[in-house]
């Protein structure tokens, strides 16, 4: 087998399993995190992009090795909210979806909906106690003197 | 209840007082919920009759929440909450949820379930309605009575769930209401749970995590594409009444691990288990809980936070991770498939080889072709411990004292949230610069984990930290502005809040000292300003060492050692607490 090798940019932090079975995982930071006293109240002290405390801005730009994007929070918003949710996966036809509502009037969806899936919800339903009135009769009965709130 | 709930109302401030941003937002935001109400009205028709749906109240990945009234048989009207949960969710979790609610719930500060409604895959967990308070807008405001109460009534929470086999996995303030007010909390959210290998919970055996199987397994080379099919007892006797669904089960787990390889080529998934549990909120900053302080209707007065931090928590929303749901089927063949290049290798070669690089600054093609580790990860970074950040596949119900312990940080150093990390090796990075890196090495060892780390911090002494981010405390600084006013002072700052001034936070205890001394010295001038400072400091000038050292317990390092929610409640910070 040949090797690759390559050095880690310092700093930053390995972990590794000790069976050594597993891929080992790192994060190569352009500075490592530092207590930040001077973040006002209630600010992370981790809470290096805010200005605020001198005007200084550390951005902890490059990590090559990201686990997560970053970007979306530190930046500005970059999704209207109307996006949100959109994109997922369901659990029930084990699939990824880019739209939610798309995905849930899907005929496979629409079928696992409609199945015996849910008895095991149902069979929980059933030890419940009932007690709800329904407004509607309520409001016959009380003829809409209930003062709402 | 009602007359207190109103006082409570009474006290927000008035619409106008808010600033154009959040106005609009709100506004944008109130029609949206219309069509939301709506939308569900339509989904579970059986919601119609029954309540008066009034607002939108919390949002999440997996579910929204809303505040309804309904008649009860006994005649008054009482407020309920209404967790909808995302029709994507499979019916073995919205069971497991439930059977949480059921079993554990409605005692010792953990929510209960009055009903729940189901049409097709729209299920509605109807639970009793708690006010709660934002915790950023009151942690500040807390007196250090309040937060003593706070935590022994999480700690009662948590000592229940535990009981009962239940790992909460998302432990944090959004997750925990509170009412000052009544002195009410209720643990909420068991969208994420888990159970321990020996849970009460017969569902959560099935959501379980397969950290066992997977530590069992992890020597042995992984080909067979999962045909034994070990789904749990529970599991399968609940699910045996129905033709096929056996093979939907085994259908359902296949897939997922599929498409779990599909997401690792897009390089967007870091496990590869068909077991994980749904991931939560990627950030701390963002709330996923649905039933938190994300709602919208409590503004305190003393709201502060920016509109920029605002809009960036609402937009994080969108990142929803994949779901995961786990299940004690295995499927492991596939999990190694993964990575790039690292899949042909590991599909002709299964055997593990190895390499040079262990403990050093270097990776190869070697190590990286290895499958990655699985373990359960759901939740928010910054209140993972450090077994879960490292991937530690055996977690224990010692991951939410951990949490309990970063929501203590939090109150005793009054930032929230306290750690703010994108990624799980940033969270952990943060973790070190507070606890120590030696320290966190060394704890890691006994769990399995070797960490390098180029930077050797040490760690914190737990009072002197949280003292010193403490320090800017607005009412504490005001009175004593004109005694000492720090010299590096940022005029900036003024416009955060009224009057705020900041001591330079190195002098901060001698300065505490100082003024004491002064008031003993029977200083006329100082002796008032301090003794009206003395009722503001509401006993945060005198917090006891207990309180550290209960902090320090729950942030052990070694979840073996890490304090339990029994002994923290038999802890001495909590002597003469009413039970």
């Amino acid at each position: 087998v040949q090797k690759s090798k390559s050095r880690l940019k310092t700093p930053f932090v390995k972990v590794e399993d000790r069976s050594c079975h597993y891929r080992p995982f790192y994060l190569q930071f352009s500075s490592f995190p530092v207590l930040n006293y001077s973040a006002p109240k209630p600010y992370s002290p981790f809470d290096v992009d805010k200005k605020i405390a001198s005007g200084q801005k550390q951005t902890q730009s490059k990590q090559r090795n990201k686990t997560n994007s970053d970007k979306d929070w530190r930046g500005p918003i970059q999704l209207p909210p109307k996006d949100k949710k959109k994109k997922g996966y369901c659990e029930c036809c084990m699939k990824k979806y880019e739209d939610l509502q798309t995905h849930l009037e899907s005929e496979q969806h629409r079928n696992f909906a409609q199945s015996t899936q849910y008895q095991v919800v149902d069979d929980i339903i059933a030890k419940f106690v009932y007690d709800f009135v329904d407004y509607r009769d309520d409001a016959q009965k009380m003829k809409r003197t209930k003062c709402s709130m | 209840m009602e007359s207190s709930l109103k006082a409570l109302q009474d006290e927000q401030p008035p619409l106008q007082a808010e600033n154009f941003y959040r106005k609009h937002e709100k506004n944008s935001k109130l029609s949206e919920v219309k069509k939301d109400i709506e939308k569900l009205y339509e989904a579970v028709p059986q919601l119609v009759n029954v309540f008066k749906i009034k607002e939108k109240i919390g949002e999440g990945t997996f579910s929204s929440v809303y505040l309804a009234t309904a008649q009860l048989q006994g005649g008054c009207e009482e407020k309920m909450a209404l967790k909808h949960l995302i029709p994507t969710s499979h019916p073995l979790r919205i069971a497991a949820e439930l059977q949480c609610l059921t079993i554990a719930g409605g005692h010792d500060n953990v929510m209960g379930v009055k009903y729940c409604f189901r049409k097709n895959d729209h299920v509605v967990i109807v639970m009793p309605y708690l006010e709660h308070e934002s915790f950023l807008d009151i942690l500040n405001s807390l007196s250090f009575e309040e937060v003593r109460e706070y935590m022994f009534n999480l700690f009662k929470a948590l000592r229940r769930i535990h009981h009962f086999g239940i790992v909460h996995r998302d432990v944090k303030p959004s997750n925990f209401l509170y009412n000052r007010r009544l002195k009410e909390y209720a643990l909420v959210d068991f969208g994420l749970a888990q159970g321990t290998p020996d849970t009460k919970i017969e569902l959560l055996r099935v959501v379980q995590s397969e950290s066992q199987q997977e530590s069992c397994s992890q020597y042995k080379p992984h080909l067979t594409l999962g045909n034994t099919v070990s789904v749990s007892i529970m599991a399968s006797r609940q699910i045996a009444p129905q033709s096929a669904s056996k093979t939907s089960h085994d259908k359902w787990c296949c897939s997922l691990s599929q498409m779990q390889i599909k997401q690792g080529k897009e390089g967007k998934v870091e496990s590869f288990s068909p077991m994980l549990p749904r991931e939560g909120s990627v950030h701390p900053s963002v709330q996923r809980s649905v039933f938190g302080e994300r709602n919208f209707n409590i503004h305190s007065s003393t709201y502060q936070e920016n509109t920029t931090v605002k809009l960036i928590k609402q937009s994080k929303v969108t990142d929803v991770a994949s779901r995961k749901l786990a299940t004690k089927k295995k499927i492991i063949s596939t999990k190694a498939v993964n990575n790039g290049a690292a899949r042909k290798s590991a599909n002709n070669c299964p055997a593990i080889l190895t390499c040079d690089c262990y403990a050093t600054d270097r990776v190869c093609s070697v190590c990286l072709s290895r499958r990655q580790q699985v373990a359960p990860r759901a939740g928010t970074p910054g209140f993972r411990a450090p077994e879960v950040l490292t991937k530690c596949p055996a977690q224990t119900t010692a991951i939410d004292m951990w949490s309990a312990g970063i929501i203590f940080l939090s109150l005793l150093s009054g930032r929230y949230p306290f750690y703010k990390a994108s990624d799980d090796l940033t969270a952990l990075a943060q973790i070190m610069t507070i606890r120590g890196s030696r320290e966190t090495i060394q704890a890691a060892k006994t769990f399995g984990k070797s960490i390098l780390c180029t930077k050797e911090v040490p760690a914190q002494d737990l009072r002197i930290l949280c003292e010193r981010l403490r320090v800017t405390n607005s009412s504490y600084t005001k009175a004593t502005s004109n005694v000492h006013i720090n010299p590096l002072y940022e005029p900036a700052l003024a416009s955060d809040t009224d009057n705020k001034v900041e001591f330079s936070p190195q002098s901060r205890s001698t300065k505490i000292e100082h003024l004491k001394n002064n008031c003993d010295e029977g200083d006329n001038d100082l002796e008032i300003t301090t003794r009206e400072k003395a009722t503001d400091l509401k006993g945060w000038d005198r917090v006891p060492d207990e309180a550290y050292d209960l902090l320090d317990k729950l942030l052990d390092l070694n979840p073996a050692t890490r304090i339990t929610a029994n002994d923290a409640l038999l802890h001495h910070f909590f002597k003469d607490i009413r039970q």
